[in-house]
């Protein structure tokens, strides 16, 4: 089977249309970025609390957002997390005035005070730790185990685990009544348990927070990573190849992380760590399809010295095509894959390849040979220059 | 067969049986990371200006308190952290000769700069360095000992680089926040107090020999039990009577010495407010033992040799490790550095296990469609090609357990990336060798150009992959290491596999004919 045949395409002829092009979209991509909203980094660059929510039932956001509107924390972003069906939320907070401390308590706090006041007082179960349920139950000792707190203590432990164990699986008690699936627990204290502990509305499925210096620092970090590994690439393909390839390629490496970081601006996706390991991924990525086609040139140049080096590159590109449009083919299989069965955490990881990987594949044909084409001859007519002068 | 071919199977074989084996059982070998498992990740910054703050309040006590002892009256002593120094009121008529001596013995490197009725001591600048350095050490030693009580497995408590001031705690399975802070960031609690039973292996024997019952006003609290060169073999137990002699709050401040006899002692010395009480103690109890207790862990169980005032050195067998160790407990306990939590991620397990889920479903789903193609698209070459990957994931992992390295939720994207760009090399070797066939090349002729031309650019092409991927691993954090990891390992193993594994493939496949006519690809 064969999806490209032999093709005879003129890659290069269109340098002019995809150079425009690729110079429109990045204009707008950086007009909108800086008047636009520009772009959403995430709490590992800026600093922030983010908490993540499990709520028995429907949860109304409404009444979150005017709860932590209270808090004086910037304007929260409160919204579903995951399938809308498992009522999971997403909160976040900025930290204000570059504060460095963790907002998750003060959150919980307003939201338990607000949401779980039919609780009156009783133990949540969706809410607290194991070092409080074991106090619970050792104190009451429903087993009528005696002796004195620590005999009773380690007593209770397993129980207190087993209880919070059946949560941490699921996530969250819709009701009392799955207390009847911990197996661990006696019937004595589960009938005290049915009585005085009650299920919250929400349990914590997991919270981060960043200070504002740490943020910095990861910003200077992620910067400094994909920076570097620009540099490395130039470095490297210049030795390889020769100059003009390695700016042809470095440009065409630019041109696919800003496009995506303004397809990133565009959707409003957040941009955190997970997000430049894609970043990064893609340079690889993008380069590697670039290598193979100015691999082939190298060949071909060997073969027919002194033929035209536009004719030579785009032989060299329609020689390669069938293998760029499968490789990247091939990857798109499993970026899609991802992007659909991934999950939410993973999401923007996947849109970011996504993306580019196609704009990587369009670059490597039409940005990264062309700039070696000009790169070339701007060369070689500066030499020839040179050579004049010299005879002068 | 030839016994080229059977060297390569032969390598094969072993590098896959070698991957299998250390991967096995899968669930105990392949760890997983934090956002996988679940747990808490915090970075701390120890406020080293306390320590400063202590040290120049200490200093600065001792040279008014040891002037005053050979009769030069200074007074008002006053520290100042911003320019590392402190002042002390010195009046018009003091001996400037006598006070400059008091210094030089007491304040040793401190730079005097006399100034109209007031002097000011200049903290070394190595010192600086030193303080800072010895505050963090002792956080360290402080946290590690209170996550200790958590019984958490494995869990991970290191400086972040060499001089920083801050601190990585990671707790796996650990999903309370709000207590692990509190009981990091609360001061360490010390404690003197009197030993009335013990040290002794176990605990009942404590018991019965006290007549069976423990009295209320006693407890019994453990400790390690060293052997002479300090390593721990053991656990002692000592009965302590509850009510503390005095406190850590108590203790200025704690340093290694040396005794007459040149052993190391840890020398240390009381608030004044408490001296007095602890020298009528220690008066009353010679020749018996006293426990320092921190963090509610006997540290050591001196015998008091003598009445100890303000100032007590504590003997016993230390080597200068252990002596250093010791007074760095004690102002552990003493000069509690404030402690500020810059980043803290929680992950609770359900959260993590759909992670897991959702990755190794994306991992299945973009493997078989990959797999698929390759066999529609290059047909048994494509079997070849489907075997190939296979073993690149195989190899992989295997080598992954091998190192121990962990799986984050990245590492997944990694692996399911790797999937995808493993099977480029198969494809730039197979595009390669449908051109050599099509310009009338032999089939064997056209499998050793493939190979050989596209050897080059594969490998060029991998590299500039791999460079990314190793800056990733230099400036990322946690789980992009894991990705930085999974990512190169599966570029490495994809050059073997699909360059030497398809190669032996096809060897074995067209090495019993005569002469190959075609090829399915």
């Amino acid at each position: 089977m064969r999806i490209i045949g032999d093709t005879n395409i003129p890659f290069l002829s269109y340098r002019k249309i995809a150079l425009v092009l690729s110079a429109v979209v990045i204009a707008a991509g950086l007009v909108y970025e800086f008047l636009g909203p520009g772009l959403n980094l995430g709490i590992d660059f800026v600093g922030g609390t983010q908490i993540i929510l499990k709520f028995r039932e429907e949860p109304d956001l409404g009444v979150m957002r005017s709860d932590i509107a209270d808090l004086d924390v910037g304007t929260p972003v409160i919204q579903t997390f995951d399938e809308a069906d498992k009522h999971e939320i997403l909160i976040r907070v900025e930290n204000p005035e570059g504060e460095e401390g963790d907002f998750t308590r003060p959150i919980i706090d307003l939201l338990n005070q607000d949401l779980n006041s039919d609780l009156d007082g009783r133990f949540d179960l969706n809410l607290k730790g194991s070092r409080e349920l074991i106090e619970l139950l050792a104190t009451a000792d429903p087993d009528g185990v005696g002796g004195d707190s620590e005999v009773r203590n380690l007593y209770y432990e397993p129980m207190a685990d087993a209880v919070l164990g059946h949560r941490k699986e699921n996530g969250i008690y819709f009701s009392l009544d799955e207390l009847g699936d911990v197996v661990d627990l006696t019937a004595d204290s589960r009938d005290f348990l049915e009585d005085t502990a009650a299920v919250g509305a929400f349990s914590i499925l997991g919270a981060e927070s960043v200070g504002p210096t740490v943020g910095a620092d990861l910003q200077k970090k992620a910067m400094l990573a994909i920076g570097f590994s620009l540099v490395g690439m130039l470095i490297y393909i210049w030795i390889r190849f020769q100059l003009p390839y390695a700016v042809g390629a470095v440009v065409a490496l630019f041109h696919d992380v800003l496009i995506t970081l303004i397809a990133l601006a565009v959707t409003h996706r957040e941009i955190n760590l997970p997000t430049v390991a894609a970043l990064l991924t893609l340079v690889g990525y993008s380069v590697n399809d670039t290598v193979v086609v100015f691999d082939r040139m190298r060949e071909n140049l060997r073969l027919y010295r002194g033929d035209d080096l536009e004719q030579l590159m785009n032989l060299s590109i329609n020689q390669t095509l069938s293998r760029t449009i499968i490789t990247s083919g091939t990857t798109l299989m499993v970026v899609v894959s991802l992007y659909v069965f991934g999950g939410d955490v993973i999401n923007t990881f996947a849109f970011v390849l996504l993306v580019g990987i196609i704009v990587g594949t369009y670059s490597s044909i039409f940005i990264a040979s062309p700039v070696a084409l000009s790169m070339n001859k701007l060369l070689v007519s500066r030499r020839e220059r040179r050579r004049l002068k010299g005879k002068r | 067969m030839d016994s080229k071919i059977l060297w390569r199977i032969a390598l094969i074989v072993v590098v896959v049986g070698l991957c299998l084996w250390s991967l096995y059982p899968p669930g105990e070998k392949i760890h997983f990371g934090l956002d996988l498992s679940g747990g808490i990740h915090l970075v701390l910054q120890v406020q080293t200006d306390d320590a400063i703050k202590a040290e120049l309040d200490d200093a600065s006590q001792r040279l008014v308190s040891r002037a005053r002892e050979e009769g030069v009256e200074i007074g008002s002593p006053e520290s100042n952290i911003s320019n590392l120094s402190f002042t002390v009121e010195v009046p018009a008529d003091t001996d400037t000769a006598a006070l400059r001596q008091v210094a030089s013995d007491w304040v040793p490197g401190y730079k005097a700069s006399p100034g109209v009725g007031k002097w000011t001591f200049q903290l070394p600048p190595n010192m600086d360095r030193t303080v800072r350095d010895m505050a963090v050490r002792a956080s360290l030693e402080t946290i590690w000992n209170r996550v200790d009580q958590f019984g958490v497995a494995e869990p991970v408590i290191q400086r972040q680089g060499l001089e920083s001031d801050r601190i990585l705690v990671q707790l796996p399975g650990v999903d309370d926040p709000v207590r692990v802070k509190d009981l990091i960031s609360s001061t360490a609690f010390l404690e003197f107090q009197e030993v009335v039973g013990g040290p002794s292996p176990d605990r009942q024997s404590l018991i019965t020999g006290l007549g069976g019952s423990l009295p209320s006003d006693s407890e019994i609290v453990p400790g390690d039990r060293e052997d002479i060169e300090g390593n721990v073999i053991g656990t002692d137990y000592y009965v302590l009577k509850k009510a503390a002699i005095i406190s850590g709050q108590e203790l200025r401040s704690a340093r290694r010495s040396q005794d007459e006899y040149g052993q190391a002692v840890v020398n240390f010395s009381t608030q004044p407010h408490a001296a007095d009480k602890f020298g009528q103690y220690t008066a009353s109890h010679i020749g018996t033992r006293m426990a320092i207790v921190l963090d509610n862990k006997v540290i050591s169980a001196p015998v008091i040799e003598s009445r100890i005032p303000g100032d007590g050195r504590i003997t016993g067998n230390f080597t200068i490790e252990g002596a250093e160790d010791l007074a760095l407990k004690l102002r552990a306990g003493a000069l509690p550095a404030t402690i500020t939590y810059l980043e803290e991620r929680t992950v609770g397990p359900s959260l993590g296990r759909d992670s897991v889920v959702r990755g190794v479903q994306a991992a299945i789903a973009g493997l078989l469609a990959v797999m698929l193609f390759m066999l529609v698209y290059y047909k048994r070459s494509g079997l070849n090609a489907d075997v190939a990957l296979v073993l690149n994931i195989v190899i992989l992992l295997g080598v992954m357990a091998y190192f121990g390295a962990t799986l984050t939720l990245p590492g997944i994207a990694g692996v399911i990336l790797t999937i995808g760009m493993a099977v480029d090399a198969n494809v730039l070797i197979f595009e390669r060798i449908r051109e050599e066939l099509k310009v009338g090349k032999t089939v064997r002729a056209a499998i050793d150009t493939g190979f050989s031309r596209a050897f080059g650019t594969i490998l060029d092409a991998n590299l500039t992959t791999l460079i990314a991927a190793l800056f990733l691993f230099n400036f990322g954090t946690g789980p992009i290491k894991g990705f930085a990891v999974t990512l190169s390992i599966g570029i490495l193993a994809s050059m073997f596999t699909a360059v030497f594994v398809s190669r032996t493939i096809y060897m074995i496949a067209l090495g019993g004919r005569e002469r190959v006519e075609t090829l399915s690809i």
